[in-house]
Formats: structure tokens, C-alpha cells, sequence
């Protein structure tokens, strides 16, 4: 049976909590977990403070959250098993450094979700903030592998230097999709602003709306690559529908950035129906 | 007051090695013949060493500064110091925070450092940042081979202009001494060259070679009578075949007083970065026929690091191989400095080859005295790593281990296995801190004799040498208990060490014009105040009658 | 990755033959920039002064900076970003689709004479100002600029600089830099210094309602910051230290009049090369320095219950905590 976490207590400034994940609380007796320590600001308080701590019956490694958690933050971040289910929007780092396991949040999320992830999958039911799956200012490389699925918006940013694995987002995203990109994949269902793809140096940024291209790409070409079938195979289970048969339309490819200069690839989706007339529309100016 | 019984004592500065020997402390922080009362430690099967002294490190000015703005992916990996009641906080790692730099260096029983490239034009930056590192007493060399008005005077001919020239920087950086940075090849990186030969003129000027202005800077510090001779980082650092101009500079050197910083990055053979190999044995050879100078190794350890050097022309070669960031100062008339995040790897045949030649310098010059332990913190890995390069040199069977991971063609570019030299007690006491006292002129400090400072630490007898130097029992600063069992005790404020090189009264009016051309302050705002330094301790020169 | 290459503004005066000023307008707002430092000046290695000198001015708008440049190239607003990362790849002779290029305002055989330009320079260096660094983009539009500089220095040697707006705004973060290893957007919520811009930057900490105090000092927030953060800082305890009456003292609950820093207190200011140059004060003033506040405010806090846990023993930090 999973824990279950109601917040009892509104934070009025920041909770930093960590500690709700299940690597953190799995092993440990109710009265421990209400005493693990977060941080409400500088303040350093029981996790019982905040939260009503419930289990019914064994407990697994599941974590279930309820309450208005906007200000709440690092939750989940650096699990490696189990999942959290949390009912309400949630704070920032969602996820952050994570290993392994599942993260559903029903509700919106903070910027940082799955930054620097290694693996696992979080998915957010709701709009979301910037840097999905980025690096920390100065790092290397965001994301190293796993899966964040994002329902609604997403913010600056998304996969900014990531280096493996999958982002969606289904609403659209804001500027800088991809940015310094080292490999991976990000699927854009709802198109995004403006330098998507900027000073990318490998990875695939899939759109499925008509995107900008910067100038530092070349010009694009017409293909069906045959992965885009096996990653909307993997994605069909989420409710994602990604086109691919040739009959539907192609893709148009460009590749870039060559200011890097750089082998990624922006690949902009183009259904057959659409004539021939607003095809220079697809990809073009900004 | 205090007395510290029964431990082993190790005191190279006065010949002393292992004998038990109680050491008695008066309340001036001194080391005394008697007293009354007090606390006494037994240190009954310990291992009493005088506190170490870093004689060439990195942790304060604009340079250091600049890398830990390039590195917080390095902060938010490393050791936090939370603040407490009445310790501040930091972080530590590649380029640690001033606070934390102080509590790191005592933490093992370093107790005096010494910066070791301070631009005039900033060193007030340095010392406000001296003054927020605790605990440790602390120097500043200041960089000279590459100012242009001084330059001018050489080119020129004008010795005794020239020498007035570095007095009055000295004093104007409330300084220690000189330290002389790839003579003429950063005045010529400021036009993107550099100096790589030691008799052609460099760039912007007629006559003027590395070699003279090294030959020169070295006399005018022997006459002003400085208490440490010139520090000197040879042109050609990193290359492949260095070895040819490291040799040829100290051949410019005869006659004269030198330190040879870091000369692990001078002692390389072959002729390009596929033969690059250990050159430590001709270097070595040369220190052991010259017992008047020393050096410090400048050691590498595998693992991450940032580099920082007044170096540009390297730094940016380093930033194009590495393909990392890249930061860049270039200081008005004076110096300038590149920064580049590095890691040293056992895979990479250059990385391997230069943590052996530094391992090599260390045990093949023979006089620790004249060879000091040292990594040109952060160059070639940071100053907390120094337990790890004393077991390197304490331990042949670790060392040999070590090596059994590299790949199988280092063997025939170094020399490392042919060495089974393991140092004792003793000389490391030497190489860490009687030794550099020493050649810094510094005569008390790494001497546990009568009148001395009180700087020393005390560690648990451990068969493991970099478990027994990373963690010692006490440390002793100034006769004051700073670190016990581990734990932060006490945080000082150590004294800052500076010199008032005798020059020409007329001088003031000489460098005005040319100041106020070439700079862009006021001449006025340009030397430090004495009163900026905190606990300033005006050291005594000793200039040629 | 790019980096930061830069230097003191002497050796902009000794030896900078090619000076591009971008996103900015020196003749306005930094009037003696051109005069004490740049293109008039007189030196060993460029002796005719402004004949030796090239001025390159890239703004939105013909300001009268325009008129003291060589070359003024007009960007349209907001493609800061594509401008630069186009002459990234052109420097490198990479591809660029030449029908794109006159989005920015500017057209290939214009950007090809500014490259020549650049790379004929024997010391070249960049200034850029809040027309860069605070328009769409922001801080990605001054990383553009900055990388496009260093990977200049493959061609030849180029230098970057911003130009830093008023007060010592350099000097605080070269000694956050020191103390506590980042420049600004710090937390000291658990006991040491953790960074993270957009999350712990002062503008984004208010605008979000993330404190319950703010304590200010040598800053106008009330002046600058948008409403959000403004509306924030009157409904909490806002304490200023200010010389003088401002926009945030007058909806602050408290404010204490200092000695004005150079004026009448003592100090040191770091210059927008980061070069510290000493305050000595001209006048007394019967008001105290911001100093000797923080130091009373210290003082009194020290006699209050310690805050966190006495187990301060160090740590080793790991995935950001």
C-alpha cells in the first residue's frame, strides 16, 4: 500500500523537501517519517509539521501526495524506485537527478523538472516551467536518460544540454527548445516560440506544428526517418500520438546548429493534405 | 602557555628526526625554553611535524576568482562548511571559497601560503580576499616579467631604473616578493603570440629577450636582498621538449638565487604531443649539481581541476583541446591570466606522463630541501589532495600499483619504475614545510626551534600516509588550538608576511608620467595602503652594500 | 563550451585598433568611455588615436553614438541572438542560409565586411551593453556574444567586456564571488551557499512571494523591478539602507539613512573590468556607514538563539543538496 501525504500546513515561504521520495521514506516507520527534516526557508522543521502521514496496511515503495504543493520543492529528486502520485501542482526540481521509478503529478510543475535526470519517468498531468531536463547553470550535460512527458506548456529551455533520453511536451513550449543539445530526443506537439534547436550539437528535436528554424541550419529536406515509427510505438502506451506513415504526410528535415557547428536535427513535421502554397510557410521566417 | 609531551618529533630545520622531545609554548605564540603552567597534550606515540607551508598556490585575486565564477557545477559537488556560531561558511573543491580555503589548508596542517601571482594593478582585490581566509599566515609574489614600463628599462639598459622600477612595485602590492611568469611571452599573448626562445626578441620590442629579462629580474632580487630569490615559471610550460628551455633558463640563472616554480610542467621530452615523455632526470641532474636552487614539483594528480595561469598562450591551446570553457584576464601593463576546467586522465598518455614527472622530480632530486611539495594549486590538482602525492612518495608498492593502471606505453616515456627511493618522516617534513620556510626566507616558520612561531601539527601514527596527513590529530597556529580531532576550533586571523624593498626617492616622479600613460587609475589610487592589510608583518631585506 | 575573455580596460586604451560597441549607446550613457578609454585615445601602439582606431556600433537605433562610428549596423530589435550565432558560423566558414540573413536587418555582404574586419583586427574588443544583455534573449544574448568572442581569438586576439550600469554593482559580485564561490542568486537557507538564477535571483524570489523580509542595500528595486515584485516588497517587512529618499525607501517600513559609499564612507568600488579602486572619502556625515549598520544589525542578531543546528560539521554535497 502507499504512503500517503496530505499537507496539512500551507508553507509560506519555500519547503524544500526531499525527503518525499520513496528511497527516503520506504524503510523508515511513520513516527520516522514524520520526523525527517525539510527546510521552510532556514527554518528546519519535521516533515510532520507539514504533512499527515498515513499507510494502510504494507507498505511498498509508494508515495502518494495531496495539497496545494506549489511551493514545495525537490520532490522525488534523486529516486531510484517506486513512484509518486501527487494531486495538486507542485514546485520547483520535480524530479531532479532521479535514477529510476515514475513520477504522475496531476496538476502543474515548477521549472527543473528531471534536471540532470539519469533515468525513470515523470509525467506531469498540466503546464510546466522552463529547463525540463536541463542542466544546472554551468554543467555539461542535463539529462543523461529516462522519460518526462508534459500534458500542457512548457517554459525556456526544455532539454537545454541534455544528452539521452525523451521529453514531450504537449502544449507549446517557449523559446530555446534544446539549447547546447548533446543527443536525446524532444518531441513538440504544440509547436514552440522562437531558437528552438539553437547551438545544438546533436539530438533530434521532433514538431509537429510548424516551427522557426534559425538561420544556422540548412535548409530542409524531405524524409521519413524510420525511428520516429519506433518512437511513436514507445510513446502510443502514454496516449501520444506521433504521425509517421508516409501516406500522412513527412517530415521535413533541417539540420544544424552550424554555429556549433553542430549535427543535430530539427525535423518539423508536414501533413500530405496541405498544398502546395503554404509549404514555404512551413519553417519558414520567424 | 603549553606543552606538548612525549610525541615523536620531526624538525629538519634543526636536524631533528623522530627524537621525543617536549616542546614548550609561551602566550606569545612562540616556542620557548620554559614555562609555568598551562595545558599540556600528550602526544605519547604521535607525530609532532612543524605546520606545512605551501610556498606556490593559487587562492586569492582576480584569477582564482574568475574560476570560481566559471565552476559552480564543481560547487555543488564538493564539501560544504555550514556555518556555525562562530565559523563562516563555504564550499570547497576545484577553486574553493576564501573561508573554506582556510579551514582546508589547516585542516591538514598547513599553517602559511603563499600566493603566488598577485597583478599590482589588483592586488588590493588579493588582499581583501587574504583577509577573508582564516587561520593561515599568508605572502603574495607579484608578477614582473612581463610589466611593460620595467620592460622598457631592460630594453633600454637602465639596471638601476629597472630595480627602483621592481622596488617600487613591490611596495606599491605590499608584496613579498617577485614572481616572474613566461618572461616576455605575456606581454606578446597580448598581440595573440607568445616567447618560446629564449634569445629572440619579443614581440614590440627590438633587443629584448626572455633570457635577459630573466637573467636581470633575478639580480635586481638578489640586490634589493629579498628574503625569497625570484619565483620563476619558465617560458614553454606544457610542451612537448620543454626540457631544452627549462635547462638553457637555468644556465641564465648562474650566479644568481632562484626558485623554480612547478617544474613538473618544464620536464618534458620528445617533440610533439605524440612523444612527449619524462624529462626529470636531466632537470633532477641539474638541481643536485646546484644545491642552491629549489623548486617545487607542481604535481599532477588524476581527476578534475581548473587550470589558472598567467600563461595565456597555454590556456588558450589547452581551451582548444579541450573544448570546455575558456576565461581570459589580460592585466593593463602587467600580466595576464587564462583559466581552463581540466581533467587529468590515467588513460591519456600526457596526462600520464606528467603525474610521473612530477612524482620523478620529487624523488629524484635528492635534497628535500631544495624540492617542494606542491601541485600549483589548482593547476595540477588542488591543495587538499596533498596526502595523496605523500603517500605517492612515502609508499614504492602503492606507487608501483598506481602505475599498474596506466596504460602499458607510458613505461618507456618515464622513469618511475626505475625509482624505489621512498621518502621518510623527515624529508617530508622538509618538502612541506622546513624547505619551502626556507627558501621563502621565512626562518620562523617550519621550525620547531626556540623563538620560532608555534605552527605545528600532530597526527595519530597511521601505517595509511594519506590517512594520517588528511586527518590530523591537532594543529597548532600561533600557540592556539585550531583543529582538534578533526573538528574546526578556533578560526584566527593569521598575519600577512611584506617587504619594503629599499629604491630611489626620485622614483615617485619617474613613474608618474609613465603610469598615468599606460594606466587607466589614478596614480595615486594605485598602491595599496598599508593600512588595507589586516595583521601586517614587514619583513626585513638584506640589499647588496 | 564558450567562456568569458576579457581584460582591463588599459589594454583596451594601449592597444584595441577594432572597438564594437553593441547594444549601447556610450555617447549618452557612458560619456567619458570614448575619451578615457577607446577610440580617442593616444597610445605607444596606436599613436594617431582615432585614425588607428575602427568604431563599430551595433544598436537597435541610430543613437548619437552612431555618429562617433566607423561602421553603424542597424539590428532589427530582438535578433541579437540570431545576428551573433549567424557570425558564429560565418567566422568558421560554415553555412548560413544567405535568404534568412536579412531578418536580422543585415545582409551578407555587411556581415562579410564586418567579419574581414574583425579578423584583419590586431586586438579586437566587444562592449556590450543592457541593449544586449536585458532584451529577448537576456543572458543567453551576452553567452552569444561572449562565446563569438572567444572563438574569435582563433583568428586573432579579441576581448569582451559589459558595461556595467551605476553603483558598485561589480563589486558585490566579485566578493559574493569569494566568500561564497557564485556570483549572485544565492541561498544561505541551509547554512551554505547554494546558487541557482531564476529561482534565488532577487527579482524572481519577490515576484513569486518566496520571502516573508527583504533588506536592501545600494539598490532601487522599487524603481526598477516590475510590479509583482514591487506589490511583494510592500507586503512584507522591507528594511533600506539609502543615502537618500528612494522608490523602495518610501514603501519600505523601515529605512536608515547612510553615509553616501565614496562620499562620505570609506571603501572599495570594483570598476566594470573588475579592477578595485579605493574610496576615500571627500566629506563627514553625521549618518553612519552602511558598514557600521550591518555590523550593529550583526551584533544584535549574535545575542539572539542561533538559528541552525550546532551539529555543523562539513559535508560532502551531492545531486544539489
Amino acid at each position: 500500500m502507499p504512503i500517503t501525504l496530505r499537507l496539512r500546513r500551507r508553507p509560506t515561504v519555500p519547503l524544500e523537501a526531499e525527503v518525499l521520495s520513496p528511497d527516503a521514506l520506504a524503510d523508515r516507520s511513520l513516527a520516522e517519517i514524520r520526523a525527517l527534516t525539510v527546510y521552510h526557508g532556514k527554518r528546519q522543521l519535521p516533515l510532520g509539521e507539514f504533512f499527515d502521514v498515513d499507510v494502510e496496511g504494507e507498505r511498498g515503495d509508494d508515495l502518494v501526495l495531496h495539497g496545494e504543493l506549489t511551493k514545495v520543492r525537490w520532490i522525488g529528486r534523486a529516486m531510484t524506485r517506486g513512484s509518486v502520485t501527487v494531486h495538486g501542482p507542485v514546485g520547483m526540481h520535480l524530479g531532479a537527478h532521479m535514477a529510476g521509478g515514475r513520477i504522475e503529478v496531476h496538476g502543474m510543475a515548477g521549472d527543473w523538472i528531471g534536471a540532470e535526470m539519469k533515468g525513470g519517468l515523470i509525467h506531469v498531468h498540466g503546464d510546466a516551467g522552463g529547463q525540463i531536463g536541463a542542466a544546472y547553470r554551468g554543467s555539461p550535460r542535463g539529462m543523461t536518460d529516462g522519460t518526462i512527458l508534459i500534458d500542457g506548456s512548457a517554459g525556456l529551455e526544455v532539454g537545454m544540454r541534455m544528452r539521452r533520453g525523451t521529453i514531450v511536451i504537449g502544449g507549446p513550449a517557449k523559446s530555446f527548445v534544446g539549447l547546447q543539445m548533446k543527443g536525446g530526443t524532444i518531441v513538440l506537439l504544440g509547436g514552440a516560440e522562437l531558437r528552438a534547436g539553437a547551438w545544438m550539437n546533436r539530438g533530434t528535436i521532433i514538431s509537429i506544428e510548424p516551427l522557426p528554424i534559425l538561420p544556422t541550419f540548412a535548409p530542409a529536406t524531405r524524409v521519413n526517418p524510420g525511428f520516429v515509427g519506433l518512437l511513436a510505438r514507445y510513446l502510443h502506451p502514454f496516449g501520444i500520438r506521433l504521425p509517421h506513415a508516409p501516406e500522412e504526410g513527412d517530415y521535413r528535415l533541417y539540420s544544424g546548429d552550424f554555429s556549433v557547428p553542430g549535427k543535430g536535427e530539427l525535423l518539423v513535421w508536414r501533413p500530405a493534405a496541405e498544398g502546395v502554397a503554404s509549404r514555404e510557410s512551413v519553417g519558414g521566417g520567424i | 602557555m603549553m606543552r606538548i609531551t612525549g610525541g615523536r618529533v620531526y624538525d629538519p630545520a634543526n636536524g631533528i628526526d623522530g627524537a621525543v622531545k617536549e616542546l614548550r609554548i609561551d602566550d606569545h605564540g612562540r616556542f620557548v625554553d620554559a614555562i609555568e603552567g598551562g595545558r599540556t597534550i600528550d602526544a605519547t606515540g604521535m607525530i609532532v611535524f612543524p605546520g606545512g607551508v605551501d610556498v606556490h598556490t593559487h587562492v586569492a585575486g582576480g584569477a582564482i576568482n574568475f574560476a570560481r565564477a566559471m565552476t559552480p557545477e564543481d560547487h555543488r559537488r564538493t564539501q560544504a562548511f555550514i556555518r556555525t556560531k562562530n565559523r563562516r561558511s563555504g564550499l570547497g573543491g576545484m577553486a574553493p571559497t576564501t573561508f573554506a580555503t582556510g579551514y582546508l589548508y589547516a585542516g591538514m596542517g598547513w599553517t602559511t601560503v603563499n600566493e603566488a601571482a598577485v597583478p599590482v594593478l589588483s592586488a588590493r582585490h588579493t588582499h581583501e580576499e587574504l583577509g577573508d581566509i582564516p587561520i593561515v599566515d599568508k605572502s603574495t609574489l607579484a608578477l614582473m616579467a612581463n610589466n611593460e614600463i620595467l620592460l622598457d628599462q631592460l630594453e633600454a639598459g637602465e639596471y638601476e631604473r629597472a630595480r627602483s622600477v621592481v622596488a617600487w612595485y613591490i611596495w606599491a602590492a605590499k608584496a613579498y616578493g617577485v614572481k616572474a611568469v613566461n618572461p616576455g611571452g605575456v606581454a606578446a599573448w597580448k598581440w595573440g603570440h607568445d616567447a618560446k626562445q629564449l634569445t629572440s626578441p619579443i614581440s614590440g620590442y627590438d633587443t629584448l629577450t626572455p633570457g635577459r629579462i630573466i637573467t636581470q629580474l633575478a639580480r635586481i632580487c638578489d640586490d634589493l636582498g629579498l628574503p625569497h630569490p625570484m619565483h620563476l615559471h619558465c617560458n614553454n610550460l606544457g610542451a612537448p621538449g620543454n626540457i631544452a628551455t627549462t635547462l638553457d633558463t637555468l644556465r641564465h640563472l648562474e650566479g644568481s638565487r632562484a626558485h623554480i616554480a612547478h617544474s613538473q610542467y618544464h620536464a618534458y621530452g620528445g617533440d610533439g604531443w605524440d612523444s612527449i615523455r619524462s624529462a626529470s632526470r636531466q632537470l633532477a641532474d641539474y638541481f643536485n649539481a646546484h644545491p642552491g636552487l629549489t623548486t617545487d614539483a607542481g604535481a599532477v594528480l588524476f581527476g578534475d581541476t581548473v587550470t589558472i595561469t598567467a600563461d595565456g598562450p597555454w590556456q588558450h591551446l589547452l581551451y582548444k583541446l579541450t573544448g570546455r570553457k575558456w576565461g581570459n584576464l589580460d592585466v593593463e601593463n602587467e600580466t595576464g591570466c587564462g583559466i581552463v576546467p581540466y581533467t587529468y586522465r590515467p588513460s591519456n598518455l600526457v596526462n600520464a606522463v606528467q603525474w610521473a614527472t612530477g612524482l620523478e622530480l620529487l624523488l629524484l632530486i635528492r635534497d628535500p630541501f631544495q624540492a617542494f611539495l606542491s601541485t600549483d594549486h589548482p593547476n595540477g590538482g588542488c591543495f587538499w589532495r596533498y596526502p595523496e602525492i605523500i603517500k605517492l612518495l612515502m609508499c614504492a608498492d602503492f606507487r608501483n600499483e598506481c602505475m599498474a593502471k596506466l596504460p602499458e606505453a607510458i613505461r618507456r616515456r618515464i622513469v618511475l619504475p626505475e625509482i624505489d627511493r621512498e621518502y621518510t618522516l623527515y624529508e617530508i617534513a622538509a618538502s612541506m614545510s622546513a624547505g619551502p620556510a626556507r627558501a621563502l626566507g621565512l626562518s620562523k616558520k617550519g621550525n620547531l626551534g626556540i623563538g620560532c612561531d608555534a605552527d605545528l601539527v600532530i597526527y595519530d601514527a597511521d601505517d595509511d600516509a594519506a590517512r594520517m596527513f588528511s586527518r590530523p590529530r591537532y594543529v597548532i597556529k600561533g600557540g592556539e588550538i585550531v583543529i582538534e580531532d578533526g573538528e574546526i576550533r578556533e578560526t584566527p586571523q593569521g598575519r600577512e608576511f611584506l617587504v619594503r624593498p629599499p629604491c630611489d626617492p626620485d622614483i615617485d616622479a619617474f613613474m608618474r608620467p609613465l603610469f598615468e600613460d599606460r594606466y587607466t587609475m589614478s596614480f595615486e589610487n594605485y598602491p595599496v595602503e598599508i593600512e588595507r592589510i589586516e595583521h601586517a608583518d614587514v619583513r626585513p631585506c638584506a640589499p647588496a652594500p | 563550451m564558450g567562456g568569458k575573455v576579457t581584460c582591463t580596460l588599459g589594454e583596451v586604451k594601449q592597444k584595441a585598433d577594432f572597438i564594437v560597441y553593441w547594444g549601447g549607446n556610450p555617447a549618452e550613457c557612458h560619456p567619458r568611455h570614448f575619451t578615457k578609454y577607446t577610440i580617442m585615445r593616444k597610445s605607444k601602439f596606436l599613436p594617431n588615436g582615432r585614425k588607428d582606431r575602427t568604431m563599430v556600433l551595433v544598436d537597435i537605433r541610430e543613437t548619437k553614438s552612431a555618429k562617433a562610428a566607423d561602421v553603424f549596423l542597424q539590428v532589427r530589435p530582438g535578433k541579437d541572438f540570431e545576428l551573433l550565432t549567424i557570425l558564429r558560423a560565418l567566422i568558421k566558414d560554415q553555412p548560413v542560409d544567405n535568404d534568412r540573413i536579412p531578418e536580422t536587418g543585415l545582409t551578407r555582404d555587411v556581415l562579410d565586411d564586418l567579419i574581414r574586419r574583425m579578423k584583419a583586427a590586431k586586438f579586437g574588443c566587444m562592449f556590450f551593453g543592457m541593449g544586449l544583455s536585458m532584451t529577448c534573449g537576456k543572458h543567453m544574448n551576452s553567452a552569444a556574444l561572449l562565446t563569438l568572442v572567444a572563438e574569435l581569438n582563433a583568428f586573432t586576439k579579441f576581448v569582451a567586456m559589459p558595461m556595467r550600469g551605476h553603483g558598485n554593482v561589480t563589486g558585490a559580485d566579485v566578493i559574493m564571488r569569494w566568500q561564497t564561490g557564485y556570483p549572485f542568486g544565492i541561498t544561505f537557507n541551509r547554512g551554505y551557499p547554494r546558487y541557482n538564477p531564476g529561482e534565488f535571483s532577487t527579482v524572481d524570489v519577490l515576484v513569486r512571494g518566496d520571502c516573508d523580509a527583504a533588506f536592501i542595500i545600494g539598490a532601487d528595486p522599487g524603481g526598477t523591478m516590475p510590479q509583482p515584485a514591487i506589490d511583494h516588497l510592500k507586503r512584507i517587512p522591507t528594511i533600506v539602507l539609502d543615502p537618500h529618499i528612494t522608490f523602495t525607501s518610501r514603501l519600505a517600513r523601515v529605512h536608515i539613512t547612510t553615509a553616501p559609499q565614496g562620499i562620505a564612507a570609506p571603501g572599495t568600488a570594483y570598476r566594470m573590468d573588475e579592477l578595485p579602486l579605493p574610496l576615500k572619502p571627500a566629506l563627514k556625515s553625521p549618518y553612519p556607514t552602511d558598514e557600521d549598520v550591518v555590523r550593529r544589525i550583526n551584533a544584535a542578531l549574535d545575542a539572539k538563539p542561533f538559528w541552525l543546528p550546532e551539529d555543523g560539521r562539513p559535508r560532502m554535497l551531492t545531486a544539489q543538496v
